[in-house]
């Protein structure tokens, strides 16, 4: 356990938002990172946002109370997290990328910091303003999302070696590749269950003869 | 241990009594319900009830026949275009009594008979226009049932020679403007001063969307003939409101839009609420038969800005205000005391809503309950200027249903205008109004600034005083060591 949650594995990944490039190739090369604390960054952003959600002022709050629940979002960013991680690491592989899956999830799950950060910052900060000022809000929230998106990339294209714009086409190949993967996990279950039924009548032929 | 639970099962007993006590006191057939913020449903104590129905045999005379609408003049007489019959029948104030039937029209000492009269209208002055379909002509009538004008076989440059004139709907405005819908007439509204006719009104654009300009654009001569035409949907109802600005329903399938209030010039200007709908059912998904946007047939103009849409699809009758705040829904399909089969026309006056049923040939009569009654008379306050006596109002209304959206964003605009900010914040939170809990919360986050000033100062200058304090001090210090 203190393998993955040492102190030298945290402070990297404080590290990482003052010097990204440096960071992500200590973490592709010198086993810096930790899959444990990544998961670990999702959970909190999962738990951020219901935060955000549940909490923030009433004037830039447009959820409805009863929608929000927890197990759910958690369970859908957990889900979108390994889709796009399992998705991203099928597409580097045939684009001759060096991340092994290990790196790219360490790599999402770091990136996710900052807009945690910022949007506990701005649910805080929306309890005081009107709506003329919820403009503010939303700068903050923008800021986090951009420095979030900014250090995936950076981390995609560094753990991988790419250049930016091999990036960008292997992220977009990415999000076809998570649908194709829904689309036969689907396609998967549903057979199953076609399998299922059909012994299930089988079975029922038989006893009922 | 036993005792406990005889009283347990005599405690359950009695709730079950006491349910079914407040199911029973709940007679009306139908659901009273409105939707809130987040567009779901809220069932709400009823607003109107049903009081009764009309039918050609209730007043002593033969049934009607398919009957399409109805107009109530101010002296409480109901006017109804029996088609099937080709007759108009009047109904005394009383309801009960037959006033009398119109067969037909004297012109030039003859006996004209209506054929397949589709609608009318009563003015003020107890003028009764008659839109006689299959005549193709528009007749007026005064209180003895002689003819005052005619209008049929309208000639323009817009209008083919052989112009099928089939006015279904009339109406009529303090001016004597009349306005007609016609059979199978995309244009618009037709309009007439006097009985020349002027031009069309209120025509509805069609929006076709880009995607579907773009398959329209690829699609091959063959394939476009087979897609459905665009062309504008044709109005359904017509009512017109104190200022003389047209009510007009018409069909609309994405149940955003299915009435306009039209201005002299033609142009909408109705006032959409919150959601921006202002067509019947928010909720329209599903498949079956019952599904979809609401079919708007009438609408009825009731006294300050308030107005009633008639669903045919549904049976439901949709009340809004002047700012296009939805007030309550209710009414049903069905056979029973109340409910309709094919609604075809509505009217309101202070006593009753009116709804004509084709199918079950009657006319259903609706009262306002308390709950209703309270809603019409806070909404009126406020079109009238006086939201400080719509607030006691208000305050009856939270009283029977706690969760009235309308009733909590007036009493807490009340309490933001009389300068109480927390309870203007509170009420409008309840309410749901962003843009007025904005407002009041500027004024309370000035307030406690303004009321905390002080220590806030106070606090700033002492930590700068020991700041500055600290740091000579360790100059000090310093200089002693060193």
């Amino acid at each position: 356990m203190s393998k993955y949650f040492s102190k030298e594995k945290w402070k990297m990944l404080l590290y990482l938002l003052s010097h990204p490039a440096d960071g992500f190739y200590e973490i592709r090369h010198n086993d810096k990172g930790s899959v444990p604390i990544a998961i670990l960054m999702i959970l909190l952003y999962s738990v951020v946002i219901t935060f955000n959600m549940m909490s923030s002022g009433f004037v830039v709050n447009n959820t409805e109370p009863n929608s929000v629940d927890i197990l759910s979002v958690t369970f859908g960013w957990i889900v979108g997290y390994i889709l796009f991680s399992v998705g991203n690491w099928s597409i580097t592989c045939l684009m001759s990328g060096e991340g092994r899956l290990k790196d790219i999830m360490i790599t999402i799950g770091y990136s996710t910091l900052p807009m945690s950060f910022f949007t506990v910052i701005a649910t805080v900060f929306s309890w005081g303003i009107t709506e003329e000022e919820a403009a503010f809000y939303n700068m903050i929230i923008g800021i986090g999302t951009v420095w979030t998106v900014f250090l995936a990339l950076l981390g995609i294209m560094t753990v991988h070696n790419f250049t930016l714009l091999k990036t960008i086409a292997t992220v977009v190949c990415t999000i076809f590749a998570m649908a194709i993967i829904i689309f036969i996990y689907l396609m998967f279950t549903d057979l199953i269950g076609q399998v299922i039924t059909f012994f299930k009548s089988v079975y029922t032929e038989l006893i009922f003869r | 241990m036993k005792k406990k639970l005889k009283f347990l099962a005599l405690l359950l007993l009695l709730s079950l009594v006491l349910e079914t006590g407040v199911a029973s006191a709940g007679t009306v057939p139908y659901d009273t319900y409105n939707y809130d913020y987040w567009e779901n449903i809220v069932l709400t104590p009823a607003a109107y009830i049903p009081a009764g129905s009309i039918s050609g045999s209730t007043v002593g005379t033969t049934g009607f026949m398919n009957p399409q609408d109805i107009s109530v003049g101010d002296d409480g007489r109901i006017y109804v275009a029996d088609s099937g019959n080709n007759r108009i029948v009047v109904i005394a104030a009383d309801h009960k009594s037959l006033d009398r039937v119109i067969e037909g029209v004297m012109i030039d000492g003859k006996l004209s008979k209506f054929n397949g009269p589709y609608g009318i209208y009563v003015t003020k002055e107890n003028l009764i226009y008659i839109a006689d379909t299959n005549n193709r002509r528009i007749v007026v009538l005064d209180d003895e049932d002689n003819l005052v004008d005619i209008i049929e076989n309208p000639q323009s440059e817009v209008l083919a020679k052989d112009y099928a004139f089939m006015p279904l709907k009339v109406c009529v405005d303090y001016a004597g403007r009349v306005y007609s819908i016609i059979k199978g007439e995309t244009l618009g509204i037709m309009q007439f001063e006097g009985h020349e006719f002027t031009g069309y009104f209120g025509t509805i654009e069609v929006g076709i969307s880009l995607a579907e300009k773009f398959w329209r654009k690829i699609a091959t001569k063959e394939e476009r003939e087979k897609q459905i035409q665009y062309v504008p949907t044709e109005f359904t109802g017509l009512d017109i409101d104190e200022d003389g600005f047209i009510f007009a329903t018409n069909r609309d399938t994405q149940g955003k839009q299915a009435v306009r209030r039209l201005n002299p010039k033609g142009d909408d200007v109705i006032r959409k609420g919150e959601n921006q709908n202002v067509g019947g059912d928010i909720i329209t998904s599903g498949t079956s038969d019952y599904s979809g946007a609401s079919y708007i047939v009438d609408v009825a103009v009731r006294d300050k800005g308030i107005y009633s849409l008639l669903d045919n699809k549904r049976g439901r009758i949709f009340t809004y205000d002047s700012e296009g705040n939805l007030l309550y829904i209710f009414g049903g399909l069905g056979t029973q005391t109340g409910t309709f089969v094919t609604p075809v026309s509505i009217e309101a006056d202070n006593r009753f809503i009116y709804v004509l049923d084709s199918f079950r040939k009657e006319i259903l009569l609706f009262k306002v309950t308390e709950y209703g009654a309270l809603i019409n008379e806070a909404v009126g306050l406020r079109y009238d200027g006086d939201e400080k006596e719509a607030v006691d109002i208000w305050w009856k209304v939270l009283a029977l249903d706690e969760n009235n959206e309308l009733a909590n964003r007036g009493i807490g605009k009340a309490y933001l205008s009389a300068g109480d900010n927390e309870m203007a914040m509170k009420y409008l939170e309840l309410g749901n109004s962003r843009q007025y809990y904005s407002i009041a919360f500027k004024r309370y986050r000035n307030e406690l600034l303004k009321a905390s000033l002080g220590y806030i100062l106070t606090v700033l200058f002492v930590i700068i005083v020991g700041l500055v304090a600290f740091k000579q001090y360790k100059k000090r210090s310093v200089k002693k060591k060193g």
